[in-house]
């Protein structure tokens, strides 16, 4: 279902992008989703983030209800120092078309693991929520011609006029009244300019240094939060070493592996899937051995090359996703246990319309209620997914999987695009939990449970479900595709102790009127 | 040839200034232009704040307003009078203007224009600079220093405006002026050292690279209002004017109420935070007048020397022990303001915590830096000299 949160809002929010390129930043999926509610209110938020830091992120809030009178935003650290004391909080502004959709705008002053708390007031008083957003420097904007043109004309003028003004000072600056310059006043005047002249190169030279050095230390920034790589060994032939090695060399010093949170109930989840055609998933738990690496025991699995997908939360609540490729021999490997999954199917099939149906082992199927009409990138949506049994009704026994209703995984055809999404949007549990932590009263419906990081209700399954019977058959999926492309969508989901999944592709055409990302 | 005490230049009692000696009264143009670079000291001052405080801004802050108000008055008023003293045949500023590119009008004209042009193209470089690398939370950045460059323009051109009808004036009329270039020198020197203001912190004062900065700041100017003004005390009363500019916007500024809407948020802000409290440059500029005179028939370098050194010395005599004041508690009130941090600045930031931090590795670097410090000192104050030499014959 689309919720129409495409429009004048994301058209300024997007000012800055006009020339941006797909960047592979994890991974290529930078904007966040969340959905949840701020005490009695359910709100759908997306957090369209800058690609410059500082930089301002675009906030729209979809409220559920009608009853919601006013929005307030404001951006904090998620942890530490900065999370205390919140900044005075923005007024978002609602539609003057849809009394439900609110936007504003904050600016988002450094990098790393923020958060931006939204409070709801309306008929049934007062909520909060807390959306946790990974704040990082994209790239920088190269100059525009027209304006690069300005900018040297203004820089000869003052150069060339530099040099001019000190000769004529020097020539006539000290003449009285009505004199003419002599031979000596000209002769020094030459000196003065040729030696103003000498100074102003020097000036030009060291200033383009010095621009040089902050242009170094901006990518040095970008690169510091481009996602690391997963180096992967094959150790006894079927036990999988990871190991994250940053774009930047400071990334290993400032990134501790050693504290990577549990984000539901796992340091790492990781994906395996098959190149290219994406007929292969598999969705493993590597633990974490000494000196920061992680290693998995795999199951079987045919050879082939393998694109690496593992996601991690630091101890400060950001998200990394490490990435890379491996070739793998066929592994004969031990059977699947716990927590861990696999597909296998079909292709996909680049540009060919998806079904919406999608068969699953035991005879039932997943259904993707998907409006009709062309998906477009940059729109929020809220992607429901029916579980339906052999005989086509909805299933009354599905159970969490790991603690939610249900995962996601979106990927682009050539892998740009990764986004692991819960019912809760696309912020990883452990950062919610940090950010829920933050919030004070009880206006959050979310409960936690401190040791695993697991959310029981609220947002986690769907409305009406109840933390400890079965879940409702709909699982729903906040999420927005970044650009165009063709993706595939692995939707994971708990029955009776298995877990099945489904798999769905999708066309997604250009945002009309936005330029897309 | 022996250096002498500064007297009235021989040449001021040639003049025939039809533009100021008849009327006695100071020209419109040097009063827009002063009240030009006055509003670029107040929009500075209120900016900085404006950053430290509220945070967020766009372009249309009064802050900024008052900047580029500064560079508009600046490039319409010297503008004007370069067009109307090139194509007024009659003007009266022809005979004591010089000629560039086609066009006449007085020296100051000229580099008050050039500064309003780096100014305009400070405009959209520092738009593009915020887009492309994030809106900067330091002042040192290359569109800021050409702005500040452009500012430095403005107040150079505006002194140099002063300096010429000062130098062409006499009797009660040139004391008249020579109180307007107190004013306009002592915001040259708000220019120097306001642009080195993240460098001399009270946590870097017990460390060398402050004085050596510092150094290579101040006395130039001093040594320059010295010799280029008649008064015996010019260094004093121009470094008193400056005190007194920065103690206005110490006291003033947290007058306003003021909250933080950018976050993090780490310091709990209700009014504008001000400036820190200034340095005791007070003490060397006595100490440089003192000096000056005893010196006077001294060689330029021998007075350099001595003038330089002192000014180094007194000033660490006065700066260092302030510095213990500004840190401890008796300082932390409305009056020396120690106990205000802009928003950004984290609780456990030295800065906050009162400490001093090393700015040097070793005992070696330390003394190394304070002998560059009085290098600059020394070499810095000839150039003052030398500058305020030329400045007395300045005429057009």
């Amino acid at each position: 279902m689309t919720l129409g949160l495409k429009g004048r809002g994301l058209a300024t929010a997007l000012f800055l992008l006009v020339t941006a390129l797909p960047l592979a930043a994890h991974v290529g999926s930078p904007d966040v989703y969340y959905e949840g509610s701020a005490g009695p209110y359910r709100l759908f938020v997306t957090v369209v983030v800058p690609q410059v830091i500082p930089g301002v992120a675009e906030i729209q809030v979809r409220a559920e209800s009608a009853d919601v009178r006013s929005i307030q935003i404001v951006p904090m650290r998620l942890t530490g120092p900065g999370s205390n004391f919140p900044p005075t909080p923005d007024q978002a502004q609602v539609s003057k078309d849809d009394p439900q959709f609110f936007t504003g705008s904050l600016w988002l002053m450094e990098s790393g693991a923020l958060q931006v708390r939204v409070m709801a007031d309306g008929a049934k008083g007062k909520g909060e929520l807390s959306v946790p957003v990974a704040s990082f420097a994209q790239r920088s904007l190269p100059m525009p011609k027209p304006l690069a043109g300005l900018l040297v004309g203004f820089m000869l003028l003052l150069a060339v006029g530099g040099i001019s003004i000190a000769g004529a000072g020097a020539r006539e600056g000290n003449l009285e009244s009505g004199k003419t310059p002599g031979p000596a006043n000209l002769r020094r005047a030459r000196i003065v300019m040729a030696v103003t002249a000498v100074l102003v190169v020097g000036l030009l030279l060291l200033s383009k240094s010095w621009w040089g050095i902050e242009d170094t230390n901006y990518q040095q920034r970008v690169n510091f939060y481009k996602p690391p790589l997963a180096l992967t060994t094959l150790e006894n032939g079927n036990r999988l070493v990871i190991r994250a090695q940053g774009q930047d060399p400071a990334w290993s010093k400032r990134v501790n592996m050693g504290g990577v949170l549990p984000d539901h109930n796992h340091l790492m989840h990781l994906f395996l899937i098959s190149l290219p055609g994406m007929d292969h998933l598999w969705h493993l738990h590597p633990e974490r051995l000494e000196g920061g690496a992680f290693a998995d025991d795999l199951p079987s699995m045919p050879a082939g090359k393998y694109q690496v997908f593992a996601d991690i939360v630091d101890e400060r609540g950001f998200p990394w996703t490490l990435v890379g490729t491996v070739d793998l021999p066929e592994i004969n490997g031990k059977p699947m246990t716990g927590d861990d999954s696999s597909w296998s199917g079909a292709p996909l099939q680049p540009s060919q319309p998806g079904s919406n149906s999608s068969p699953l082992p035991d005879g039932g199927r997943i259904v993707w209620e998907r409006a009709s009409g062309p998906l477009k990138a940059n729109e929020a949506m809220d992607f429901k997914f029916t579980v339906q049994d052999k005989d086509g009704k909805p299933v009354p026994d599905l159970e969490p999987y790991m603690g939610m209703a249900g995962h996601a995984e979106f990927v682009r055809s050539d892998f740009t695009v990764f986004a692991h999404v819960h019912p809760s949007g696309s912020a990883p549990m452990a950062s919610l939990q940090l950010a829920q932590a933050g919030l004070t009263g009880d206006s959050s419906a979310m409960v936690m449970s401190p040791m695993s990081g697991m959310a029981m209700s609220g947002p986690m399954a769907m409305a009406g479900s109840a933390p400890s019977g079965p879940l409702a058959p709909v699982v729903g999926f906040p999420y927005g595709f970044p650009q165009p492309g063709d993706y595939r969508i692995f939707v994971q989901v708990k029955r009776a102790g298995q877990v099945e999944t489904g798999v769905f592709d999708a066309h997604v055409e250009p945002a009309p009127a936005t330029p897309s990302k | 040839m022996a250096n002498s005490m500064p007297i009235a230049h021989p040449l001021n009692v040639r003049i025939a200034d039809r533009a100021s000696v008849g009327t006695m009264s100071i020209p419109w143009y040097i009063w827009i232009c002063m009240f030009s670079v006055v509003s670029a000291v107040v929009g500075t001052a209120w900016d900085i704040s404006w950053h430290e405080s509220i945070g967020r801004d766009s372009f249309w802050t009064p802050a900024h307003m008052f900047i580029y108000l500064s560079g508009v008055l600046a490039g319409l008023s010297c503008g004007y009078l370069i067009l109307a003293t090139t194509f007024q045949k009659d003007s009266p500023l022809r005979d004591v203007s010089i000629s560039m590119w086609g066009f006449r009008g007085p020296l100051g004209a000229f580099i008050c224009a050039w500064g309003a042009v780096g100014m305009i193209a400070a405009g959209p470089f520092d738009n593009w600079w915020h887009n492309s690398y994030g809106l900067d939370v330091k002042i040192l950045s290359p569109p800021h220093v050409l702005l500040a460059l452009g500012m430095t323009g403005i107040r150079f051109g505006t002194l140099v405006m002063v300096l010429a009808a000062m130098n062409r004036a006499q009797g009660a009329y040139r004391l008249k002026l020579e109180r307007v270039l107190y004013f306009a020198v002592a915001f040259v020197m708000g220019m120097t050292v306001g642009i080195i203001q993240e460098l001399t912190n009270r946590v870097f004062m017990h460390g060398s690279t402050f004085y050596m900065v510092m150094m290579f700041a101040a006395p130039v100017v001093i040594a320059m209002v010295a010799w280029v003004s008649d008064d015996r005390w010019a260094a004093t009363i121009m470094t008193a004017i400056f005190t007194a500019v920065e103690l206005a916007f110490v006291w003033i500024l947290p007058l306003f109420p003021a909250e933080t809407k950018l976050g993090p948020v780490y310091q709990h802000i209700t009014h504008l935070v001000p400036p820190n409290f200034p340095m005791l440059l007070i003490v060397p500029a006595i100490v440089f007048d003192l000096l000056r005179r005893r010196t006077g028939t001294w060689s330029r370098w021998a007075q350099a020397t001595t003038l330089g050194a002192a000014f180094l010395v007194s000033f660490i005599a006065a700066q260092w022990p302030f510095a213990d004041f500004l840190m401890s508690p008796g300082s932390r009130n409305a009056f020396f303001v120690t106990n205000n941090y802009p928003y950004a600045v984290p609780p456990t930031s030295p800065w906050v915590l009162n400490q001093f931090v090393p700015t040097e590795h070793s005992f070696a670097q330390f003394w190394v830096r304070m002998a560059i410090a009085l290098f600059a000192a020394i070499v810095m104050t000839r150039i003052g000299m030398a500058w305020g030499e030329w400045m007395r014959r300045i005429q057009r």
